[in-house]
């Protein structure tokens, strides 16, 4: 889980520091545990890093009129050389110090050749900026522009309206972009079709104010929410998401059922300090732990709880049981996802088969430990009926992965 | 057989000279240009014309032009002939010419004489504004008042050194503000007069050109045209002069509606009548608002330009249906109300072609040899006009700005812009080309654009407070 993030100035007059430093705080709910600025001036490259989240990294004190940056979990990025500063979103199959020296050499040739599943922002000691988006369409990667002075590219547009710039497109799948002070330019190296947008990505990691992977996450998953309803109609009194991800999923299950909407929780603290669990993915969708529900809301009650996605079910569980302790009559769970059964291979850090509950139990079961009066997981068909199309990886769903590189 | 005597080299001048030396009057060209232009020197060797070079913004050259050909009316194309009296020059030789006096010019070379303008006539579509004769003035201001500014040269330098800040971050708000402090250094050493520096507010929206011509008597407003002003690929990058436009179907845009350029035309009439007034002499020319839909206003004006917009020209005059060149004969001799302009429903997608280096480093950007595949192009029905590029011998040479434009007229957008793109491959160079794939394919992103601003605009006009504005900041107050 990465955000990545590239700001390039025609003008040296710029120091872009700020822009990164807030531009990936636009981008930190990709992931979070470790984040970095490198900037490139007159006296080459500089670098800050640290094990915090972009909003507490301390604000640069660095100058410089191009640079990259970096938020999400493998303390490598930024990798700064003499040569060049290099972010990737992604798994690559190659050693990164080779790697990085050959993108300087030849740009087209190193991504050409590489092997792996990555989006990557590289900036040269030269100036030239390299951006490029995974041939699969796994990884997202978008470009933007302020006024007539900067170029920015970004994993979501959220990086790029932070520091109040305009959305100009998405990268293609396959696409690389080159920019220097004279010139942008295209080029397709690789093509690889059908497309596979990753569902995770679509489903818990993008920001519900983003357009990616052609399409407005928040419509997506208030359509997802509506879908679940198509599949599995409950009948009770109050539909409630878990916050932030599943609130959209709850709002299309309430506006297709007519079941009246609900705010179930509030929250203590910032969505994403001081989280317990351990692991990336838990906690960016483990929100819930820092979730207090709202008695009014649900007691005597029969509530519908709508959740992102289950991994080891602990959470759920701890969610149904504060549920039940402030009166609600039943409670049952939706899961506005397939399930969560497999690894990813393409660095969404998944944990492994044995710590996914779907992986290893049958519903019934899950339904005892989580105690929930049912439990209902949205069907693959419906998650393409959804989107609209099936061109996505699903690998984590379905154990069928689009692409072997390791 | 009646003469008439073209000044200008570029694009737009080009396809002026196919207006005219296609037209049924048979019209001989001559030109006068400052390089050999491939394509005005084609129009001129098949009307027997001549084709002079020299300095096209000199008095005496052009006095001494006039004396030679004596022809019946002229057709100036660029700004700074205008702004240096030529226009005047040919009036004075008894010569009618479509082109207004460097007084009426003024709208377009004074930025601060146009907004005060405006504000002096209570014209619609006026923007706040303030000038400051020293670089430490204006940089105190940006840094010292609130809100999103547009930093320009208060002359017109030729699409240069336009500084927009959108605001709205406050966090970002010193570093923005500190580069275009820096900036403003090298705004201000653009601009010859006292007046140096233009701020005005920032506004947002689909932009968009209106040309009307005017005899001083009757106005003819032209087809709508756009302009896309950032250099590079996507819309991104540094100010040019114009990497390309669109116009059509009919006389609009697809992002513009009928009462909006019904306001458009108001507000370019209302404005030459202003100028009239202010100068006391007849407008006799082309005024063109360079307008935006915001907001504040609905249309806006960004600026006035006295001429043709290069590109837009090259977007606008193929779709005449009508004798072209005539209309331009009837506007110089004050017959305008007798002309009548028919126009191919169709859209148009033109396309700059500029070489590497452009528009940042003049140097980088010429002499480089360009190679095109004209019979081909033209057989696929594209049109070329030639801008900065000289024919030298048998080769073509870039001169530092836009060099080709390629122009296609389809049913729709989708395929006009496809016939360019495919021309494009046609075109080669000893350097890297620039050229913008994006152009006339963000038509659906600007009509969501235009709609957004059109809630806004409404509800001003329903609440009474059109045009209404203002900023506020502890440091200095309102302005
Ligand atoms: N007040 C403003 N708000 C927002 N954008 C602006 C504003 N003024 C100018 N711009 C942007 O800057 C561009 C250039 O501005 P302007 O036309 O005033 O400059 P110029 O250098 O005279 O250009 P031209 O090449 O058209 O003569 C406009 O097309 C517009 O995109």
């Amino acid at each position: 889980m990465t955000g990545i993030l590239g700001v390039y100035a025609f003008d040296k007059v710029w120091n872009v520091s700020k822009f990164l430093y807030y531009g990936l705080i636009g981008l930190q709910h990709r992931g979070y545990s470790y984040s970095g600025i490198s900037t490139l001036g007159d006296r080459g490259f500089s670098k800050a890093s640290a094990s915090l989240p972009p909003e507490d990294l301390p604000l640069p004190d660095m100058k410089g009129w191009s640079g990259i940056a970096y938020t999400g979990y493998d303390k490598v990025y930024p990798y700064v050389t003499e040569e060049g500063a290099l972010v990737i979103d992604g798994v690559i199959k190659a050693d990164i110090g080779e790697f990085s020296r050959e993108l300087y050499r030849d740009p087209e040739r190193a991504i050409g050749e590489a092997e792996g599943v990555f989006s990557l922002i590289f900036l040269s000691k030269d100036g030239v900026m390299v951006g490029y988006r995974d041939e699969l369409g796994i990884k997202p990667l978008e470009i933007g522009g302020f006024g007539f002075d900067l170029a920015i590219l970004s994993s979501e547009a959220s990086g790029i309206a932070v520091v109040g710039g305009e959305l100009k497109r998405e990268i293609e799948p396959g696409e690389m972009v080159y920019i220097d002070t004279y010139s942008i330019s295209y080029k397709r190296l690789k093509d690889s079709r059908p497309h596979k947008y990753c569902s995770i990505d679509i489903l818990y990691q993008s920001r519900i104010d983003s357009h990616v992977f052609n399409l407005d996450i928040y419509d997506i998953r208030v359509k997802v929410g509506e879908q679940l309803y198509e599949e599995k109609k409950v009948d009770g009194d109050v539909v409630i998401g878990v916050p932030d991800t599943a609130i959209p999923y709850a709002i299309g299950y309430s506006r297709r059922s007519g079941i009246p909407f609900s705010l179930g929780f509030t929250r203590t603290g910032s969505t994403i300090r001081t989280m317990l669990a351990s692991d990336d993915f838990i906690k960016v969708i483990g929100v819930q732990l820092k979730l207090n529900p709202i008695k009014s809301a649900v007691r005597g009650k029969r509530v519908i709880l709508i959740d992102d996605s289950m991994v080891t079910g602990r959470t759920l569980k701890n969610t149904v049981f504060s549920l039940r302790s402030l009166g609600a009559k039943e409670v049952h769970v939706l899961i506005a996802s397939p399930k969560i059964v497999a690894r990813c291979p393409y660095g969404i850090p998944i944990p492994d088969e044995r710590e996914l509950i779907a992986s290893n139990l049958p519903d019934k079961e899950i339904l005892k430990i989580i105690d929930a009066d049912s439990i209902y997981w949205l069907s693959l068909e419906g998650l393409f009926k959804a989107i609209g199309h099936n061109y996505l990886c699903t690998g984590c769903m379905t154990k069928s992965f689009p692409k072997r590189w390791w | 057989m009646k003469k008439v005597l073209l000044v200008g080299d570029g694009a737009r001048e080009n396809a002026l000279a196919e207006a005219l030396g296609s037209s049924e009057e048979g019209y001989v060209v001559y030109s006068l240009s400052s390089y050999r232009n491939p394509g005005i020197n084609e129009v001129v060797g098949k009307t027997g014309g001549r084709y002079f070079i020299g300095d096209i913004n000199s008095v005496e050259e052009v006095r001494r032009v006039i004396k030679e050909v004596n022809p019946d009316f002229g057709v100036i194309g660029p700004e700074d002939p205008l702004f240096h009296g030529i226009a005047d020059e040919f009036r004075k030789e008894g010569i009618p010419v479509v082109g207004p006096n460097s007084e009426g010019a003024m709208i377009e070379k004074s930025k601060v004489w146009m907004r005060e303008l405006m504000w002096k006539y209570s014209i619609p579509g006026r923007l706040r504004f303030k000038y400051f004769n020293t670089i430490e003035e204006a940089a105190k201001f940006i840094l010292e008042y609130g809100g999103s500014v547009a930093v320009k040269p208060a002359e017109q330098v030729g699409g240069k050194g336009v500084k927009v800040v959108a605001d709205i971050q406050a966090y970002l708000s010193d570093e923005k503000r500190r580069a275009i402090t820096t900036s403003v250094g090298s705004i201000a050493n653009l601009v010859k007069g006292d007046v140096k520096i233009l701020i005005e507010e920032k506004v947002d929206g689909p932009e968009y050109t209106l040309h009307v011509l005017t005899d001083g008597k009757s106005y003819l407003p032209l087809p709508l045209a756009q302009d896309n002003k950032n250099a590079y690929e996507d819309g991104i990058g540094p100010e040019t002069g114009g990497m390309g436009a669109i116009s059509g179907p009919g006389y609009l845009l697809p992002f513009i509606d009928q009462e909006e350029f019904t306001r458009s035309y108001e507000i370019v009439k209302i404005t030459a009548e202003a100028i009239e007034r202010e100068v006391k002499q007849s407008y006799i020319g082309i005024l063109s608002g360079q307008m935006m839909l915001t907001s504040i206003w609905g249309p806006t004006i960004i600026e006035y330009y006295a001429r043709f917009g290069d590109p837009e020209a090259s977007a606008i005059i193929p779709r005449i249906k009508s004798d072209f060149g005539k209309i331009l004969e009837l506007l110089a001799t004050g017959h305008l109300s007798r002309a009548k302009v028919e126009v191919d429903e169709r859209p148009s997608v033109v396309k700059a072609i500029a070489p590497l280096g452009y528009p940042l480093d003049k140097n980088k950007a010429s002499n480089h040899r360009i190679w095109l595949d004209l019979p081909k192009i033209r057989e696929m029905g594209c049109k070329v006009y030639f801008g900065s590029v000289a024919l030298e011998g048998n080769s073509l040479l870039t001169k530092g700005s836009r060099a080709v434009e390629i122009v296609a007229i389809e049913d729709d957008y989708g395929r006009a812009v496809e016939k360019v793109d495919k021309c494009f491959s046609l075109i080669s160079s000893d350097t890297k080309l620039l050229f913008r794939h994006d152009i006339g394919r963000t038509i659906d992103q600007q009509i969501e654009k235009a709609q957004i601003v059109r809630y806004s605009y409404k509800r001003r006009e329903a609440r009474g407070i059109l045009g209404i504005s203002a900023d506020w900041s502890p440091n200095g107050g309102l302005w």
